[in-house]
Parts: C-alpha cells; structure tokens; sequence
C-alpha cells in the first residue's frame, strides 16, 4: 500500500526567519520590464486557476514598480515553488479598460499586479 | 432509514434542481460542437475572477465574525503553519476548486472550512469514510444534547 508523500516542511526551510515572498530574492533572474515600460496584458489560457483577471487581457498600462519575485500564482496554487517570476504594478487608464468609462473621470487610472509571464512589450 | 432521512432526501432533490445554472438552455451533456470557444472560457473560468461581471447591488450589512467563523479561520491558518497548505493552494481550493455554485452560493467562512476537510482528504491526512463517521458522531451527540 503506498500513500503520495508531501513534504510539508520544505517551504518552511527557505522562508523561516526570512518570509514570503522575502525567501525568492534574486531568485527569478534578470526583469524583463522596467519602471516606465508600456506593456501589453496577455490573453494566455486561464485553465483551473489563474490570478490574471480577464478584465485587462489585451489592454496597454504602464509599469510603476516591480514589487518583488515568487512563483507565479498559477504554479503556487499546486504548492511549484521552483521557477519564481518577477511581479509588476502596472497601471491602466480606465478609459482603456471599460469601454462605457465616462470622459468626465478620463484621468482616472486602476492599478493592479501581474507576474512577468502575462506581460508583452506594448 | 427513518422516514425524515426520506424527506431529507426529497427536499434534496428539490433544491439542487433549483441550482441549475441559469442559462436558459438545455445543458444536459452537450453535444462536443455544441461549445464554442465561448462557452468553453465561460465554463472553465476561475469562478474568483468577477472583475467587471454586470451584477445588481449588495445590501451592505454590519456583522461581527460568529464564533465558528473565527475557529475556522485559526483552524486554516494553523494548517498553513503546520506546512499543509499555502495561501494560493488554499485560494485555488476555496475560491475556484469549489465551483460557481457554491463560490456564490454559500458564505465565506462556509467555504473556508469545507476547504480544510477537503484538503485533509486530498493529502491523505484523514481518510473521507473517518471524516464520515467523525461528523456522524458529532450529529448524533448534537441531536442528543438538544432533545435533552
């Protein structure tokens, strides 16, 4: 009879004492992006689990911060720790995300984060 | 079987028939050309993702955490500590995993502790038919306690 092993302390032995996302620190290579850079969502699939919303797929926004590296949400949630990503703020204007945003509030913008992997150069 | 496991039953079947997705068409085990792209992303998107969905408006409600909900929330925290689970696998579970249905339908501390029995079970920690007779146990002292 054999029974799937998971090791439940292998995450507790990179990141105790350091935490998380502190314990992927220079983990995920040179960014690809930086501060300024207009980068375009991707439209990848979105199959069992994603943390990409669907709202800003296709849409262009701005980088103003890369916020720290981890794996990404997708690989996280099966407990892949092994490829972590650099992670971006990005802003949009709201304008370009509902197609029905008013002009009076033109200026308005939403920022959110995305994993390096759902980033193209716009 | 006593006869209230039978009404029991009947009423289940009345109220999972009203938990039919509401899109108006037949959706018995579709014919594969009958889901186009469409419908394929429809079906299969995480349930979390409502950015931007049309929806009416929520009444807003000032409401304390209930007992329960508290022991819940230190119950999947401790797995978390314990290394069972981290905090995505449990939003994939609780918030995804789980499906539109109940994502929707029931309340969120509801979801967080149908999520920790189940990745118990998923991980091999506690086997379904012990969880079974644990809850059954639990039902019967209850029944007692309260007819007493």
């Amino acid at each position: 009879m054999s029974k799937v092993h998971h090791d439940r302390t292998h995450h507790a032995k990179i990141a105790t004492g350091i935490g998380d996302p502190q314990c992927f620190k220079g983990k995920a290579g040179p960014a690809r992006f930086k501060v300024g850079d207009q980068v375009r969502i991707k439209n990848l699939p979105d199959l069992f689990y994603t943390r990409c919303q669907i709202y800003p797929r296709g849409a262009i926004g701005t980088v103003v911060r890369l916020v720290y590296e981890s794996p990404p949400a997708e690989d996280e949630a099966w407990d892949n720790t092994d490829n972590p990503e650099w992670f971006y703020s990005v802003v949009f204007k709201q304008k370009d995300l509902w197609p029905e945003y008013h002009d009076t509030f033109s200026n308005d913008t939403l920022e959110t984060e995305f994993s390096e992997r759902w980033l193209e150069p716009a | 079987m006593s006869s209230s496991t039978r009404e029991e039953v009947h009423r289940h079947i009345q109220t999972v028939g009203l938990m039919q997705p509401a899109l108006h068409r037949q959706t018995h085990a579709p014919a594969p050309d009958e889901i186009d792209h469409t419908l394929f992303r429809a079906y299969t998107r995480s349930s979390h993702d409502v950015g931007g969905e049309p929806d009416v408006p929520m009444r807003w409600e000032e409401k304390e955490e209930e007992q329960w909900e508290l022991n819940t929330f230190a119950t999947c925290e401790c797995l978390a500590w314990r290394g069972v689970w981290n905090a995505e696998e449990r939003r994939r579970r609780q918030n995804v995993d789980l499906g539109q249905t109940i994502y929707l339908g029931m309340p969120y501390y509801g979801r967080w502790l149908m999520t920790a029995a189940r990745i118990l079970v998923d991980k091999q920690y506690v086997k379904l038919t012990e969880l079974i007779d644990k809850i059954d146990e639990v039902k019967k002292r209850h029944e007692q306690s309260a007819s007493r």
